[in-house]
């Protein structure tokens, strides 16, 4: 069976980069300068094919991840299940990936996806780092991966992502899906547990909160949403984003939040003895 | 998702010596979303028969009225308790009844029969009986629980042991699948008492 290479054009998103050492074909920064290439199948129904397999990664968003900006950063908080339809295949899995020293992205969707694309936008923020001799803002960051999902738009990945930094004009975050859209905002959950998250989440926010309220306020939001929902669970991890990079603050596990939050009440040995006397 | 796994469930019974022991989750959802953490799954029928129903939450409860209702009418024409090798035929006798339009449900039967003699069976929901000795499983955590159980299971345990075998059992197969959970509920029946004990397990 052979396969065909597909190239995706893909010349109006490239960055300006010098051109010196750059024309001729260099294997380090070929296959980083432009969209990544991926060979199709050669099959007789493509589009079927193609069809089956989003279907295949469909039983995805499994998840609750969120974060907002306050006065001191931006909060990011995640569980840590991965499900496969009922399955749990795993209560470990590391939903807030680190970017680089001042950037992190969440997942939510296909592992597989958001952690390769995030590793992507972790090299070409570093490229543009070294080109451009100055950190990348959030802002371009978010609009670099939005505009790579963009171009592979229909082709089923799963990607609900939202990156939070500290770029020169404060904190940042943007949430980018696979849809390629790109939003700015204040307060973000991503999943299927983000309405219960939302919930806790909103009630109880204010700008005005010192780290120890607002990462309680995540690891709580994030509790809440994993008892809901049965897709999300393990350990709620709540991380700070401030001016000089991110710093992981907890991981709780979040059997054991639910005794600490609502500890059980041991039943009265009295009553027992009461129903003995009366017989 | 398929019906079955519309409300989630687990429910699990074990053989020990001269008692058995059944015990099921506690949380009802509908699909990904948990509506409560105190669902009855297991019923008693009388004081040595416990009928555990995993399967679509209003089949459980509608199946158990009417099982209930039949042992109840049993129990006046025959001034006597229902043995559970009777009232495993009764079970699947009436989920034949709708083959085709069956009671979304599989129930595990667990009783103490003539001179106290343990039995356990499950059935499809269509009423097809399997009979073990050792331990029998239903709901979506069913193939967890398989697995736990052959590795937990030993025969002719004490009544202690058995609770604390099926415990675990049951507390480490529902912490591997999304649909059930949240608690466990566990009945250990010998002779001369009932033991209700309620767990503490995950929520999540």
């Amino acid at each position: 069976m052979g396969f065909k290479k597909m190239k995706l054009d893909t010349s109006g998103f490239e960055t300006s980069m010098p051109t010196i050492g750059f024309g001729s074909s260099n294997d380090m920064l070929d296959g980083f300068s432009t969209v990544p290439s991926f060979d199709l199948p050669r099959t007789t129904d493509f589009d079927g094919f193609q069809k089956e397999a989003v279907q295949m990664v469909k039983p995805a968003k499994g998840t609750t991840t969120l974060a907002f900006i306050f006065k001191e950063g931006v909060m990011v908080a995640a569980d840590s299940r991965a499900s496969m339809g009922g399955y749990i295949s795993s209560q470990s899995v590391k939903k807030i990936i680190e970017i680089n020293p001042y950037m992190l992205g969440t997942m939510a969707g296909g592992a597989a996806d958001c952690q390769f694309w995030h590793r992507n936008l972790g090299i070409k923020c570093r490229l543009h780092e070294l080109a451009n001799k100055r950190r990348i803002s959030v802002s371009g960051a978010s609009k670099l991966l939005a505009n790579m999902l963009y171009s592979y738009r229909g082709m089923g990945l799963s990607v609900g992502t939202m990156i939070a930094g500290w770029d020169e004009t404060g904190p940042g975050l943007y949430y980018v899906d696979n849809e390629g859209g790109r939003l700015k905002g204040d307060r973000f959950s991503v999943g299927s547990g983000s309405p219960y998250a939302y919930g806790v989440l909103d009630s109880g926010y204010k700008f005005d909160m010192s780290v120890e309220e607002a990462s309680e306020l995540a690891r709580r939001s994030i509790y809440h949403a994993t008892f809901r929902d049965g897709a999300s669970g393990g350990v709620a991890s709540v991380y700070h984003v401030g001016p000089n990079g991110w710093k992981k603050l907890s991981g709780d596990d979040v059997g054991e939040l639910h005794y600490h939050y609502y500890p059980v009440e041991t039943a009265t040995a009295e009553q027992v003895m009461e129903e003995a006397a009366a017989e | 998702m398929s019906i079955f796994e519309y409300n989630g469930s687990a429910v699990v019974a074990m053989v020990g010596k001269n008692c058995f022991a059944i015990a099921s989750d506690r949380r009802l959802g509908v699909q990904l979303q948990t509506i409560a953490t105190d669902f009855q799954r297991i019923s008693k029928i009388h004081d040595h028969l416990f009928i555990g129903l995993s399967g679509v939450a209003t089949d459980v409860q509608t199946l158990y009225q009417r099982l209930v209702f039949r042992h109840k009418l049993y129990q006046l024409r025959e001034e006597r308790d229902m043995k559970p090798e009777t009232f495993a035929c009764l079970v699947s006798a009436i989920l034949y009844e709708k083959r085709f339009g069956p009671y979304l449900c599989q129930p595990v039967i667990a009783g103490l029969g003539e001179d106290d003699k343990p039995f356990i069976c499950t059935m499809d929901s269509i009423g097809a009986k399997e009979l073990a000795k050792d331990f029998v499983v239903s709901g979506t955590a069913s193939e967890s629980l398989y697995g736990a159980c052959e590795a937990m299971y030993k025969p002719d345990l004490e009544a202690d042991e058995l609770f604390e075998t099926i415990s675990q059992a049951l507390l480490s197969s529902v912490d591997r699948d999304c649909l059930s959970g949240w608690g466990g509920h566990v009945y250990v029946v010998t002779p001369n008492e009932i033991k209700e004990r309620i767990l503490k397990g995950r929520m999540d």
